[in-house]
């Protein structure tokens, strides 16, 4: 791997390596631009997938710098409901290594449909006083680059023409998983009340492909690092490819505390702090900030200066506003065989008729229900019998004989509307392991999300039980207190007084600061937002290298 | 290649851990692997942390945790020997819970059954009750989770001997698997090969 000497500027400083970041490096570096990543996680098993840990007890304890997610006891952040209340001691966490949560995740891949860019002027139901806004540009417009990324990526699947599925001028590279137990008791259950389930679509490859091994149905997936490299993470398909240019060096442990300006306004670099903790200046031409949506915000707020008072990029005021941590809803049934369901990837097959909104519902909301029961041996027994089901003695063994393989999920994935009072902030009193003001969330669904929600209970309940489940059941809907699919706090638009970032991802107030991952999300669509990501990094990376190649921005190509 | 080193290396290759951490905690992984080793042989391993009398009376708080019945339990998956390692490895932070809750368990021993000589001497229904009576405490749930933990993971942390835990919960840990996986989706597959 090329090393830049510190002390020299390079073109591109990239900050974070996740969905949004592994792109980036990947198509400057390609473009012949030098290019800097630093990732505040390390190096997990970067360029040794085999090694990647598969054991429970290991994975609860490994050290310190072989984690995968961040750790609220290090990187730490406060919780609270609203202005009133003081914020707590949150566990918010997200991917924080080489590839960030790409390293990690279930790798669903949903696009964004064409009205979901466009819904604050098409949708009724949506009631006044949200967040919710148009995006600057249409699915027709970021279309070529989703099939860029699920080529690039490597996605599963199957093109499917369905009004709940977003049309697509190219299938997937390869088909997709296997469906499963889960999968196939959804189907059932589909036809039987006509709904629509289809094969989700995945970045976990069903066949070689681009040097990668098929998935082996371990059954050992999210929250893991995968060993023979199916899962299409940026660890395995974009910085790779970005490292082999030579002009691309990746920093692990490098964590960025602040984003440096001159006196015209313009980034010079940043500076972080390395794995001893040692103040590091890197120089940059550009800087491409992709620490995913709760940390770019706070980046920005923690990069402040005599000229950006209130936090780079921020005159609008309006960064770290509008985050969504996205809602989940669960229902659980119990079958008479066994499903097997540790076996596979985490989910096959979902359920996308209640995607679009529907004014019959009498609220806001749509999402996807996807099929799953992936549970390991650990979270089926310290956590995951039925409910009343004692937690020892010879009922507690009883239930864990009975319901083991016997169970499915249905996991919702659904809308939550942006609010400018839900946000990330700077907590006053409370500080991370460096020092720095821990990231302060606050953050409550609008009514209507919760409406939503528990639509999506019912209807989960009732597919279980069209499904042919014994034993039912659904806990209380509940709200978001942070999580890994953030999206929203820089978002994008055509007028600097309402948005951070312009159609480009260029920020308004900084000609050469470009923010690339959830943050610029307008609207934060059913809660899968990794490949809408994908697709607007590679068009803000086009974008960028043609004006680079022109001059506009001033790079040393 | 020292012995250490060439043994750190074979450690590592098979639990995906690095060489140097498992360098670091060399020791202790050898103690542990030793002690595994010599369960498998006797039934009995060298215990680290606990002594033979402390390790009785967690041995039958686990066993009510998950009783033996017809399937084994949690005595014939030596999670009492996955206790002892996980505090003499990576939960030492929890040594002080067990030493402190095995005071307490003999005080309410003292206090349900006046002149009862230790917990693991009280009948089935006498040991059941006096749990229940504990049921709430940061003792009783640490050991609870551990007994779990230890009764489902791998058998080379000491638990789950003759993986006896995973048997009760049909788990196969090949790590590798060719649909289809349950009886659900070979139903659909047969269903729709027509």
């Amino acid at each position: 791997m090329k090393k830049f000497p510190l002390n020299s500027e390079v073109d591109f400083v990239v900050i974070g390596s996740g969905a949004g970041g592994g792109i980036m490096a990947k198509q400057l570096a390609t473009a012949g631009f030098s290019v800097v990543v630093l990732e505040q996680g390390g190096w997990g098993k970067y360029g040794r997938e085999h090694e990647y840990n598969k054991d429970e007890w290991i994975q609860l304890h490994l050290p310190e710098d072989q984690q995968l997610m961040s750790d609220p006891n290090r990187q730490r952040n406060t919780f609270r409901r609203n202005d009133r209340e003081k914020a707590k001691p949150g566990n918010h966490t997200y991917g924080c290594v080489v590839g960030g949560g790409t390293v990690t995740y279930g790798g669903s891949s949903w696009r964004h449909l064409p009205y979901e860019f466009k819904e604050a002027t098409t949708d009724p139901t949506i009631p006044s006083g949200t967040g919710m806004a148009d995006w600057p540009i249409t699915y027709e417009e970021l279309e070529p680059y989703y099939v860029q990324a699920e080529w690039e990526m490597g996605i599963s699947g199957r093109k499917i023409d369905s009004p709940f599925l977003a049309p697509m001028s190219k299938d997937y590279p390869v088909p997709p998983v296997p469906l499963k137990s889960s999968g196939a008791l959804m189907m059932t259950a589909a036809q039987k009340l006509g709904l629509t389930c289809v094969p989700g679509p995945l970045a976990i490859i069903t066949r070689p492909y681009m040097g990668r091994a098929a998935c082996v149905n371990c059954g050992i997936c999210s929250g893991y690092g995968c060993q023979v490299r199916a899962r299409s993470s940026s660890a395995v398909t974009m910085l790779p490819l970005a490292v082999n240019t030579g002009r691309c060096e990746i920093r692990a442990r490098s964590y960025v505390r602040e984003i440096t300006t001159d006196g015209a306004g313009r980034c010079t670099g940043v500076i972080y702090f390395d794995a001893e903790k040692k103040e590091v200046r890197q120089r940059a031409k550009v800087v491409v900030l992709s620490a995913n949506a709760s940390e770019s915000a706070r980046l920005l707020l923690l990069s402040k200066s005599g000229r950006f008072p209130d936090g780079l990029a921020n005159s609008s005021g309006l960064v770290g506003k509008y985050v969504m941590y996205g809602n989940g809803v669960t229902a659980t049934g119990l079958f008479e065989h066994p499903l097997n369901e540790y076996k596979g990837v985490v989910s096959g097959a979902a359920i996308v008729d209640f995607v679009p909104s529907d004014p019959k519902r009498g609220h806001y909301g749509g999402g996807r229900m996807t099929a799953r029961g992936y549970q390991t041996p650990f979270e089926l027994g310290l956590n995951g019998l039925s409910p009343g089901t004692p937690h020892w003695g010879a009922a507690y063994k009883k239930a864990l004989k009975e319901e083991a393989n016997h169970r499915m999920t249905i996991q919702c994935y659904v809308t939550q509307m942006p609010l400018e009072t839900n946000r990330v902030d700077l907590d006053p009193d409370v500080k991370d392991e460096w020092g720095l003001p821990a990231m302060r969330i606050t953050s409550t669904s609008h009514p209507d999300d919760i409406k939503n929600m528990e639509f999506f209970r019912q209807k989960s309940i009732e597919v279980l039980q069209a499904a042919g489940a014994t034993r039912v059941w659904a806990p209380p809907v509940g709200d978001t207190r942070g999580g890994a699919h953030n999206r929203g706090t820089c978002r994008m638009g055509n007028d600097p007084k309402t948005s951070v970032v312009d159609k480009y991802q260029k920020a308004h107030d900084v000609p050469n600061l470009f923010i690339v991952d959830g943050s610029v999300f307008v609207t934060g669509g059913r809660n899968h937002p990794t490949m809408t990501i994908q697709a607007l990094a590679f068009r803000a990376a086009d974008h960028l290298v043609q004006a680079a190649k022109k001059g506009a921005i001033k790079t040393s190509f | 290649m020292s012995e250490k080193s060439r043994r750190a290396f074979l450690i590592s290759s098979a639990t995906g851990l690095n060489a140097a951490w498992v360098a670091a905690n060399l020791p202790e992984i050898l103690a542990a692997q030793d002690q595994a080793q010599q369960a498998a042989r006797t039934g009995h391993a060298k215990l680290s942390f606990f002594n033979e009398a402390q390790a009785a009376e967690i041995e039958a708080i686990t066993a009510q945790i998950i009783p033996s019945d017809e399937d084994p339990g949690a005595r014939e998956a030596h999670c009492v020997i996955f206790i002892d390692r996980a505090l003499s490895g990576f939960d030492k932070s929890k040594q002080a819970v067990y030493t402190a809750g095995l005071e307490d368990l003999r005080k309410k021993v003292q206090e349900l059954y006046p002149g009862a000589a230790k917990f693991s001497a009280l009948t089935s229904e006498q040991q059941i009750k006096t749990l229940t009576a504990m049921e709430r405490t940061p003792f009783f749930t640490v050991v609870r989770n551990h007994t779990v933990m230890g009764f489902l993971s791998r058998p080379s942390h000491g638990g789950n001997y003759n993986k006896v835990g995973w048997k009760l919960i049909a788990y196969d840990d090949s790590l590798n698997f060719k649909p289809p996986f349950g009886y659900y989706d070979a139903q659909y597959e047969n269903e729709h090969k027509a």
